[in-house]
């Protein structure tokens, strides 16, 4: 339960962020700006160019342009004062490195290393978790013998695993799998349970009520209900496992992303330092992004009920 | 909540239940360990357990343990100032929160470890470093929780205590503060667990990339004994010590939060 209670606020600044642009409901805009006024006027009154270059200021898209215009100047201003190359390279340089590695390839190759590791992991992760969630959540007693262990492991982070996984797999392929798989697994077994004991029992009653059997039970009824809350959990669990793999690949493989970072630290090439780790920020934002269509594709029942 | 009520289990039951499946799991690896394992290097729970005694007893383990801990409270430090005051103002004035979000969301999903190379470029092999990863690390649940947390105050109260003359300072102390503070323990919790994990990875990594120099704390102590004495048993140890203190911050902050905000029962 108490997972449960993290994940959906965890998730929600976030998402409160995305609808809160400009609605009421949301901020102390009124009391503490005194722009209310202004507001309720235009909402009424025939629309003046004047009103719409304000009320283009105020789009979501607008301000992030002129917040990233705003980074970027005075990153470069900060680079041009600073004069250190190595430690803060211009975002020109950036830029340029990062065509560079992106036409010869090099930047796809790791990308696409760490997201293949990413997704086999997540496979795995997904096929111990959600089943054993399901037998856990199903079955009272089960659950009762299981989850001392589950709370045992679960506070040892994935982190500290490496040492010891470095000895048993050595450097490689295995090692960052493994770690993710174990990253992934506690939220995806404990958002899979969670999912399953918050079925509202009315819908298993109303089923059996008509005499459906277990199986379909199980399929029909449960699986449908539960499913929003593991995707939740899927979510939670990618964002650990894309943390992770980093630590992973820095400390333990001779390929990825994160071995890609600290390689160039170690040549001193800070602009593609700053370029990989852009791509990592880039390829994370990506699969999130498609994880969330996933969730409305797959689930599109839980639009609304606060884990969608 | 759930779709059974569990029968109420009687306290021998109880126990049962919480140490059948660890027990077991301990002595099969304890077996395993004696009589299939082939290397001798191999962690051995009773040689965990002397292990451990051990290096409490030659003051390492604390040592390392104090200083990670240090860093944990002064990069959560650090962080709190910075998110919860920046958290404040973007959740009372929306037209900043409209211009900072998008460079936040850009830099919220990066993992602590992969600005590791930047700040081992900045700062070196040091406490500041590892200190610095933490910052980043507890500076994103903080900042949005607490946006989240005062974009959510009941607008009726705002409303209450400027209709009587409130001043706006006095208003953001006096209400809107304490109307997100279960939010922002909320960031507090959760950042201070996600500063835990950072200064592990911190530590293994800066430990790892400097030849096990200068930095120490627990995770460089995990590295060493990887590296360099190959001692596995004592890397179980400190496996061990990392997941308890994580479990004790997380109970030190929920029992704080129900301390706090007795209301929030």
């Amino acid at each position: 339960m108490n997972l449960m209670n993290q994940t959906q606020v965890t998730l929600e600044p976030s998402r409160a962020m995305a609808q809160g642009a400009g609605t009421a409901e949301s901020s102390l805009a009124p009391i503490v700006t005194a722009d209310v006024a202004p507001r309720a006027v235009a909402i009424g009154a025939p629309v003046s160019r004047a009103g719409i270059v304000r009320r283009a200021l105020r789009t979501r898209s607008f301000s992030a342009v002129i917040s990233f215009a705003v980074f970027l100047l005075l990153w470069d201003v900060i680079a041009e004062w600073l004069d250190a190359p190595i430690q803060f390279p211009s975002p020109l340089r950036v830029a340029s490195a990062f065509v560079d590695l992106a036409s010869g390839g090099e930047l796809f190759e790791h990308a696409l290393i760490s997201t293949t590791r990413l997704a086999i992991s997540l496979a795995v992760a997904l096929a111990l978790a959600v089943p054993v969630g399901f037998f856990m959540g199903l079955n009272e007693k089960a659950n009762a013998y299981m989850d001392p262990l589950v709370e045992l492991l679960r506070p040892i982070s994935g982190i500290a695993w490496i040492p010891l996984a470095l000895f048993i797999f050595g450097i490689g392929d295995v090692l960052p799998v493994f770690i993710m798989v174990y990253v992934a697994f506690f939220p995806l077994l404990l958002s899979t349970i969670a999912g399953v004991r918050n079925v509202d029992p009315k819908f298993v009653n109303a089923a059996r009520t008509m005499g459906v059997g277990r199986a379909a039970l199980l399929r029909k009824v449960i699986v449908p209900a539960a499913l929003p809350t593991v995707m939740v959990g899927f979510r939670l669990a990618f964002a650990g496992a894309w943390a992770a793999i980093i630590a992973a690949e820095l400390i333990g493989s001779p390929s990825g992303l994160g071995f890609a970072i600290e390689w160039y630290r170690e040549l001193l090439m800070s602009p593609k330092v700053f370029a990989f780790i852009a791509v990592i920020g880039i390829v994370g934002y990506l699969c999130d992004l498609g994880l969330r269509a996933l969730q409305r594709r797959l689930t599109p029942w839980a639009e609304g009920t606060g884990l969608a | 909540m759930t779709t059974t009520v569990a029968p109420k289990s009687t306290a021998p039951t109880r126990i049962l239940q919480m140490t059948l499946l660890p027990v077991i799991l301990i002595i099969v690896w304890q077996l395993w360990a004696m009589l299939l394992a082939s290397d001798p290097r191999t962690p051995v729970p009773t040689r965990i357990v002397t292990t451990f005694v051990d290096l409490v007893a030659n003051g390492g383990l604390v040592g390392a343990l104090v200083q990670s801990l240090t860093r944990v409270v002064s990069g959560f430090a650090i962080a709190f100032v910075f998110g919860a005051t920046l958290g404040l103002l973007m959740g009372s004035y929306p037209r900043l929160r409209n211009l900072l979000d998008p460079i936040i969301e850009t830099f919220r999903p990066l993992a602590p470890m992969a600005i590791l190379p930047i700040v081992l470029l900045w700062f070196g092999t040091g406490t500041p470093a590892a200190t610095a990863i933490v910052t980043y690390a507890a500076f994103f649940p903080l900042l949005l929780n607490t946006v989240h947390g005062v974009s959510r105050v009941d607008r009726k109260l705002v409303l209450a205590a400027s209709t009587m003359g409130v001043s706006k300072p006095v208003i953001l102390a006096r209400v809107v503060l304490p109307a997100a503070l279960p939010s922002v323990m909320l960031g507090a919790r959760l950042a201070m667990g996600i500063a835990w994990t950072a200064i592990i990875a911190a530590e293994l990594g800066v430990g790892a990339k400097s030849g096990g120099g200068t930095s120490g704390g627990i995770g460089q102590m995990m590295f060493v004994f990887y590296s360099y004495s190959i001692d596995l048993n004592a890397i179980v140890v400190c496996m061990i010590v990392v997941g308890v203190v994580a479990l004790a911050i997380d109970r030190i902050f929920r029992f704080a939060e129900r301390r706090l905000m007795p209301w929030r029962q």
